[in-house]
């Protein structure tokens, strides 16, 4: 009987599993199909080209992939010194009377649909990033810090989650040597939690790299690559977001779809890199 | 009432009517202890699971101040002439001084070089020299040099659970502490390394003063000068070991001896 069972837990769990990749796959396929006809008329130069003017049937897609990886870079060093701050402050230096309910907002921010962090970047972010830095207020550091507000929290979550696992006996070893607690914090806890830590933070880099909501708002749909990170930008899924109702050509619809999939590709090299990187360095040294 | 026996050695130690309360705790979990620890010897703690033991051990380097809510109610420890409950003491000093033998293994994510050498960084130790010196040193002292000579550099959680403890207890001689405590050391361990672990616990009295918790009395027995013997919260009687194994003088002491209770 548990035999039975045993193989049909098997069984199932492998079909949903090969159900994912086919999913994958499928993704892959159709953005790769719809994608062929810009893939086809635009060519190589689609990556680097800069000038998008669908109506005189120019696609340069070079702005877009910039405003995507340039905010989510800005988002990421914005957001890790913070979230790991955090982290520490909630694993180890809060009295346990302030880590339940800190900790439980913390949680609670991470729930928040990514459209009220666009619509709270738009009206409360927009006016000081003008006041501040100039500008228009709109463009990849509204975008930048909007994302990074918005990726904190569970970046700063599971941080700490896996902080909390370095058994204590292990910090104790180090005080026992003469540690402080910042010594512990920085040789044994985050040595420790390396693994986890850094699986956050590349969960955290594909939330931002996809984002589309919280920065349509404030990047502001503008095809130019400015060195100015204060002007008016766009990104891979604010353009997407932006134009698809308005793409009246197969042309135009077709290079949206190569949009899709060179995102698609990007956060696909970005994780599989700084996996394969980091987890090996992490599994030599722990 | 306990019996403790007048110690001739020169004291490293002396604890005086100590009482200790766990945060929340309805009881205190040592009541009235008073117990002389003799210099450059070994002084072992047994009792049953409970007793207390740990408790008591901990208190020699305020590990207990790592958790908020423990209390050291009455009592006073004298370590070189200072009350070393004091909330004034300085603790990363005292730590250094006394060092701690933990029941598991606990090497850190780090080299076994790093490991060794880590206390040693922590008092601000850069010369190279001096370093790989003293490194050596510990890890010839707690007999382990042998096995990782020729790979200082690799991870410390690749090495054996025995040769890990070992490897603990050379960072914990690194930096050449006056006292080391060891809660139970081998309870994780097999025979074979169990003994390399008693073997260095005796050597290395000649160095420094050891204070050894342990469930096994026969390794009690094999390994210590003194042996104090407590229960629920009481140290009961300290006598030399020899003596106490053959003749104790308490009642309760021959009940746990002689496995009546425990
Ligand atoms: N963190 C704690 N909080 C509250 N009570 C504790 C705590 N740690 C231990 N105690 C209690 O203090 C008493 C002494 O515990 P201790 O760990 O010192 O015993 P022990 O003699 O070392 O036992 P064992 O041989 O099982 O290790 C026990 O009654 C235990 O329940
Ligand atoms: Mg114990």
């Amino acid at each position: 009987m548990t035999m039975l069972f045993d193989k049909i837990f098997a069984h199932s769990t492998r079909i949903i599993a090969i159900t994912v990749l086919l999913v994958v796959a499928a993704i892959f396929t159709i953005l790769f199909q719809e994608s062929l006809l810009s893939i086809q008329s635009n060519g190589f130069a689609f990556l680097s080209d800069t000038k998008w003017a669908p109506n005189l049937e120019k696609f340069g897609a070079l702005p877009s992939i910039m405003g995507s990886i340039i905010s989510t870079f800005l988002a990421m060093i914005l957001a890790i010194p913070v979230a790991i701050g955090v982290a520490i402050f909630l694993s180890e230096i809060a009295y346990e009377r302030l880590k339940a309910p800190i900790g439980i907002s913390i949680e609670l921010l991470a729930a928040i649909p990514s459209v009220v962090y666009g619509m709270w970047g738009l009206f409360y972010f927009v006016p000081i990033v003008r006041d501040i830095f100039g500008g228009m207020g709109i463009g990849m550091l509204t975008a930048g810090i909007v994302l990074s507000i918005m990726i904190l929290p569970f970046m700063a979550a599971v941080t700490r989650d896996a902080m909390n696992t370095t058994p204590d006996i292990l910090k104790e070893s180090a005080y026992a040597l003469g540690a402080t607690k910042w010594n512990v914090v920085k040789d044994v806890i985050i040595p420790y939690a390396k693994a986890g830590i850094i699986g956050s933070l590349i969960l955290a880099l594909g939330r931002a790299i996809g984002e589309t909501m919280a920065v349509t708002f404030v990047m502001g749909n503008v095809h130019k690559i400015s060195m100015d990170i204060t002007q008016p930008a766009t990104s891979i899924p604010v353009t997407l977001a932006n134009e698809f109702t308005e793409a009246d050509s197969d042309l135009y619809y077709s290079s949206l779809f190569e949009l899709a999939l060179i995102l698609l590709v990007i956060s696909f090299v970005i994780i599989a890199v700084a996996k394969s990187y980091f987890l090996r360095r992490t599994r030599r040294t722990s | 009432m306990a019996t403790i026996i007048n110690i001739p050695e020169a004291k490293a130690i002396q604890v005086n009517n100590l009482e200790f309360t766990y945060n929340g705790a309805p009881e205190p979990s040592l009541i009235d202890i008073t117990m002389p620890i003799a210099k450059n010897s070994v002084t072992a703690l047994i009792g049953p699971s409970g007793c207390g033991k740990t408790t008591l051990l901990r208190a020699f380097n305020r590990m207990h101040d790592l958790y908020p809510g423990h209390t050291y109610n009455k009592g006073e420890i004298l370590f070189e002439g200072r009350n070393i409950i004091d909330p004034k003491e300085d603790l990363i000093n005292l730590r250094i001084k006394i060092g701690m033998i933990f029941q598991k293994p606990t090497a850190f994510p780090m080299s076994i070089f790093d490991n060794v050498a880590y206390g040693l960084r922590l008092q601000g130790t850069k010369n190279k020299t001096e370093l790989n010196d003293r490194v050596e040193k510990a890890l010839k002292d707690a007999a382990i040099w042998k096995e990782t000579a020729d790979r200082l550099k690799d991870d410390a959680n690749g090495l054996s659970g025995g040769q890990q403890q070992r490897l603990c207890i050379a960072r914990a001689i690194a930096v050449e502490p006056d006292v080391l405590l060891f809660d139970e050391p081998t309870s994780a361990l097999d025979p074979i390394s169990t003994q390399g672990i008693e073997r260095l616990v005796t050597e290395l009295k000649e160095k420094m003063t050891i204070i050894i918790v342990t469930h096994n009395m026969q390794q009690a027995a094999r390994v210590s000068d003194y042996t104090g013997f407590m229960y629920l919260g009481e140290l009961i009687e300290l006598g030399k070991t020899e003596e106490m194994f053959v003749t104790p003088k308490e009642r309760l002491t021959n009940e746990y001896i002689t496995g009546k209770f425990g």
